[in-house]
């Protein structure tokens, strides 16, 4: 072999073969490649335009809207803002369920201006910490809303942090064709429930559809059971950690809810709220409890098919009048980068005006102020409206209600061991209770 | 690349072959066994590639263990609901950055543990790879904290913060991955003949110069292979881009995945054909680079 002549090659000679697999040249040219991707990607990457804003003009809005629909009015509702008082809405996006698994470091960190939240518990809790700005001057300058919706606004300390935007009721849905088929008649006490589900059964139809794949829909369930045997106040303890669940009241809903399992579709631990909806439009289920949101399962020309009644009364001391309707809304960031911009969109929003574009964009959801034209809204919308107007007490639902770690790490695996066997009811809410204990102290 | 060939042992040198290996049953059980693997690999992916071709009526009518309902709508609706353009941007302004500078930092590191022997050395290198053994979850909340206080100008992000800027990204995804990569290096380095350097000093070469002319050259293979496994790590990576992101529109891709799943519901054939969408850059680097990818899973194995 001869003496190498350059450096090049002598370091070829190094090289055992497999590792001389590319040349110099190419080398070269992906070093120079990659330097300029570097170099563009930095540039376009992380010069990237100021969107947030701290002049007059501008107010940012995080916001879960990520489904088209509630993203459009939103959309709608900023522009309409745009045009009555000049400023801009920066609205941030972020998808429903990646927003609400964030919120604790959202807020910690450097929230925008004006977020979409929820009422009840949810909202007390950051309140109460501190993460969210008093509204009470801009409540000042609402109208149109019931004492209900200005209670699911209130944090602990009496304040408002909260303004209302739209809400949906939990009720039980039926196919009116259905029923007119059978002759079935709304039950307004459980025995009249229990003797509808065992003539639907004798007719071939499964009485209650029923799902719990996600986990949350179950607790429509429970917190429907639990606010009529119970009542809405110890609803809110219970849900607050101040109640036991192993007492006689909680162990009576689970019992009352044993007792209506078999009227429930079997196996609902591996089906989707969609797929028991479906039954429900395929006429293949009796009724299904679950919130106005249903009616997205059925096609356009069965929407007036549709038609619900509230869960009959079980105590005729608590009465049937109280419900889960939860809120969703707007808050306040603690230190808001323009307070005077984001009270004013916070003001628009619990307005006449803005209410007016959600009847007019959204068929899925109810208008919070009552002073909005519902001319627009659908049979099904007017009725769950007048059903809501009605009740006594609205509750927020039991994940909205209450600690989020509590509903999702406690709540949902104890209610799908419930649903999966129904016999050990005492050994659960010790369980329950137990870890109950640990969360809330934490 | 005529070198490689040329040198490369000639086939036919290997052990004669016999025209047909004899059956045995070992060697059923070995296909066996490599059958039922390989299928259990591909399921998941070619289910997810086929539920994305189907319409969701039809499925929700049918069932999945149907055969029907073609279509390419899921993708077409994917790309333009979830803004895939615009992530995809996302996720490289991210990747590209952090692997340069992954490499680049840790050959470094690597190069002054191979090549320079001073007392910490062995301490370094346990460092480096002890870190790849922390839990990224465990520093989850400190990091959160930490970067919510470190300013920024304004001109390098607008949120003013390391939190919800690409550069905390990028950072972080620097920091978890070198140690790895110091590792593969260092070894590789070591691997190298001690006569080049001797020879690069005697030449006059500096430090800087034996670094960058003489060992960076000769570990393009395995800077090579370690590119191709940081890419896609780290445009995999989901957690950090989900936590120190406040911006919607600043998502990578793999976050933005997400955008698919509706409040109520979720269309799972939507998702399987933005998953599918997301994950044919990561198919096309391992296809691509395959030769390297597996070399560096075994860069380890024959050297020092």
């Amino acid at each position: 072999m001869s003496r190498p002549r350059t450096q090049a090659e002598y370091l070829a000679r190094l090289v055992p073969p497999s590792v001389a697999g590319l040349n110099r040249r190419s080398l070269l040219a992906g070093a120079a490649g990659a330097s300029a991707l570097l170099g563009t990607g930095l540039l376009a990457g992380c010069g990237d335009s100021d969107s947030g804003g701290s002049g007059g003009k501008t107010v940012s809005m995080g916001s879960n809207a990520s489904d088209p629909t509630p993203k459009d009015v939103l959309a709608k509702v900023s522009a309409a803002f745009k045009t009555s008082s000049g400023v801009e809405v920066a609205i941030n996006t972020v998808d429903h369920n990646t927003f609400q698994e964030n919120i604790n470091n959202y807020l910690q960190g450097k929230p925008d201006d004006v977020f979409t939240w929820f009422a009840g518990y949810r909202m007390r809790f950051f309140a109460a910490r501190g993460l969210a700005g008093d509204v009470s001057d801009v409540w000042g300058k609402l109208s149109g809303f019931s004492d209900a919706f200005k209670k699911a606004s209130t944090g602990d300390d009496g304040k408002q942090y909260f303004v209302p935007f739209s809400y949906y009721p939990w009720a039980v849905f039926y196919r009116k064709s259905v029923w007119q088929q059978h002759g079935y008649q709304v039950p307004t006490t459980l025995d009249q429930f229990n003797t509808l589900g065992a003539q639907m059964k004798r007719d071939g139809l499964v009485p209650i559809a029923f799902a719990d794949k996600d986990g949350w829909p179950a607790m429509g369930t429970f917190d429907i059971l639990n606010l009529r045997i119970n009542g809405y106040q110890f609803h809110v303890d219970l849900m607050a950690g101040k109640e036991s669940w192993t007492s006689d009241k909680v162990k009576k809903v689970f019992d009352t809810w044993a007792g209506l399992l078999p009227l429930h579709q079997p196996d609902s631990l591996g089906r989707t709220w969609q797929e028991a909806a479906q039954s429900l439009q395929q006429k293949k289920s009796g009724m299904y409890l679950l919130g106005l949101f249903v009616a997205q399962q059925f096609n356009a020309d069965e929407q007036d098919d549709i038609d619900f009644f509230t869960f009959p009364e079980i105590d005729s001391t608590i009465g049937a009048k109280a419900l889960d309707a939860p809120i969703d809304g707007y808050m306040m960031a603690r230190k808001p980068k323009s307070e005077e911009n984001a009270k004013k969109l916070l003001e628009y929003i619990g307005g006449v005006d803005a209410g007016n574009i959600s009847v007019k964009t959204d068929p899925g959801t109810l208008v919070a102020n009552t002073g909005a034209d519902t001319s627009g809204y659908s049979a099904l919308q007017k009725k769950a409206a007048e059903l809501v107007g009605s009740a006594t007490e609205i509750a927020q639902f039991l994940d909205r209600d209450t600690r989020p770690d509590f509903a999702s790490t406690v709540i949902i695996p104890a209610l799908q061991q419930f649903i999966k066997d129904p016999t050990d009811i005492g050994g659960l809410l010790t369980s329950i209770e137990n870890q109950k204990k640990s969360i809330f102290t934490s | 690349m005529t070198t490689s060939t040329l040198t490369r042992p000639p086939v036919t040198d290997d052990a004669p072959q016999q025209p047909r290996r004899r059956l045995t049953p070992q060697r059923v059980v070995l296909h066996v066994f490599l059958v039922a693997v390989a299928v259990g690999w591909l399921f998941p992916i070619l289910w997810a590639v086929l539920t994305s071709l189907r319409s969701y009526e039809y499925t929700a009518s049918h069932g999945y263990v149907s055969f029907g309902g073609w279509t390419i709508d899921n993708y077409v609706t994917a790309w333009r609901s979830a803004e895939f353009g615009k992530h995809f941007l996302n996720s490289v302004y991210i990747t590209v950055p952090a692997v340069l500078l992954t490499l680049f930092l840790a050959s470094c590191v690597a190069f002054v543990i191979a090549r320079f022997s001073w007392k910490l050395n062995v301490v370094l290198l346990g460092l480096f790879t002890a870190a790849n053994l922390l839990p990224q979850q465990a520093l989850l909340i400190p990091l959160f904290r930490l970067f919510t206080e470190v300013p920024l100008p304004a001109f390098m992000s607008d949120s003013e913060l390391l939190y919800d800027s690409y550069w905390g990204l990028i950072l972080v995804n620097v920091a978890f991955q070198c140690g790895f990569c110091v590792f593969v290096l260092s070894n590789y380095m070591k691997a190298l003949p001690r006569d080049l350097y001797e020879a690069a000093m005697v030449d006059g070469a500096s430090v800087w110069r034996q670094y960058w002319q003489v060992t960076m050259p000769l570990c393009r293979p395995a800077l090579a292979a370690l590119a191709t496994l940081e890419v896609t790590w780290i445009y995999n990576e989901f957690f950090w881009a989900t936590v120190l992101m406040r911006t919607g529109d600043k998502f990578p891709v793999t976050s933005s995945l997400n955008n698919l799943r509706g409040e109520f519901f979720t269309d799972n054939n939507l998702v399987s054909a933005g998953s599918v969408l997301v994950a044919i850059p990561t198919l096309v680097i391992f296809f691509l680079l395959q030769r390297h990818f597996v070399r560096g899973l075994t860069l380890g194995a024959s050297k020092g």
